[in-house]
């Protein structure tokens, strides 16, 4: 994320709290600019289209409100998942937020943004797996390391917070179980 | 004889017709309005929010594009979810929006899609004995790795095309289903 100045703070995080109150990311500029304290055209400034706004948005949700600690080793990933969902569940409309932007293509979000880690830990202590193994726990742990996961789980199974955890984790495992006993020494 | 179109869905097909020039964020509700040859309060009447747009929007693309073939068995389960992703490849602007949808805050009630269901039925079958929590996870986990969303964070996050997202589904599945005892399953 490239550094925000104190102004566009003050915009994505009253945007975002906007959210919140609303249920909707229908705001409009003006309530925006009157929550942050600023001119109406300071937010069009800085971001000139809703995109725009949204994507940020959605960015600085991630690293702030939803920023996890680092794991030291791919097999702790579950256990960073099982607190991730935790979190999107205390923050609802900011997780759809999130999950929303991620799946617009190469216009929205980047869907990945833990690939980098996720390919360091791996890299790191399982370096013996073909291309197209590690290729695929790596999109697996990604994709199960993110809100679309809280999203669907609770949409499409109604799954409250400790079910999702539970589940989520449980896959995560499963993924982790055809590499478990290939670390390097 | 071509059977008549409602408004609603007429809103629908014109914006599908839009979507192959431009996003969805793209498509106003003026040049909606434009292309069907109504006015934009009409489609306010139908669709008061973007949200609501979006959500019937997929479900119309999918029924019309992305059919799921039936599956009972698992080896047929993979085989419809290899089928959807390569008709996803073959219209990523439409299948980007069925992503979407499925992340978005609920506009209304929302049912469980039919692939869920299909799943779940499939599961009550393949291994009936098998306790509560662990066929909610399971299903949970099959339904997430055949779904739009894991598509799409692979297409735009890895690069993948249809056949590499194939490939991680299938090993995405086999981990999933190697957490259970062999015993779990029935006739196979």
């Amino acid at each position: 994320m490239t550094e925000l100045s104190g102004t566009q703070v003050a915009i994505l995080a009253a945007y975002a709290e906007l959210i919140e109150e609303l249920g909707s990311d229908d705001v409009s500029n003006r309530v925006i600019a009157r929550r942050a304290g600023i001119a109406e055209r300071t937010v069009f400034r800085n971001y000139p289209t809703r995109v725009d706004l949204l994507l940020a948005t959605a960015a600085w949700i991630e690293a702030t409100v939803f920023a996890r600690e680092e794991s030291h080793s791919i097999f702790d990933i579950p256990l960073a998942i099982r607190d991730a969902m935790q979190r999107y569940d205390a923050r609802p409309e900011l997780a759809h937020v999130v999950a929303e932007t991620a799946m617009r293509g190469v216009n929205g979000a980047a869907p990945s943004p833990g690939r980098a880690q996720l390919e360091r830990l791996l890299d790191a202590e399982v370096p013996s797996l073909d291309a197209a193994q590690r290729r695929a726990v790596i999109a697996a742990l990604s994709h199960l390391d993110s809100v679309g996961t809280w999203v669907t789980f609770r949409r499409e199974f109604g799954m409250d917070r400790r079910d999702i955890a539970d589940t989520a984790a449980w896959a995560a495992e499963a993924v982790l179980d055809s590499i478990r006993d290939r670390v390097a020494r | 004889m071509e059977e008549p179109v409602d408004t609603a869905t007429a809103i629908l097909a014109s914006a599908a017709v839009l979507l192959r020039e431009r996003t969805f964020d793209d498509i106003s509700y003026r040049a909606l309005a434009d292309e069907v040859g109504i006015s934009e309060r009409t489609i306010y009447r139908q669709y008061p929010t973007r949200a609501h747009l979006i959500a019937a929007l997929s479900n119309w693309i999918e029924q019309a594009f992305f059919p799921l073939p039936p599956f009972v068995t698992v080896s047929d389960f993979r085989a419809a979810v290899h089928e959807r992703f390569r008709a996803f490849d073959a219209s990523p602007a439409y299948a980007y929006v069925g992503a979407r949808a499925s992340a978005i805050s609920p506009t209304l009630d929302i049912e469980p899609a039919y692939i869920t269901r299909a799943i779940e039925a499939m599961l009550d079958v393949a291994a009936p004995t098998l306790n509560r929590r662990d066929r909610r996870r399971l299903a949970a986990s099959l339904r997430y790795f055949s779904s739009a969303m894991f598509w799409a964070r692979l297409r735009t996050g890895f690069d993948m095309d249809a056949g590499e997202i194939c490939d991680a589904f299938d090993r995405a599945v086999g981990d999933v289903l190697a957490k259970l005892l062999d015993a779990t399953w029935a006739e196979r």
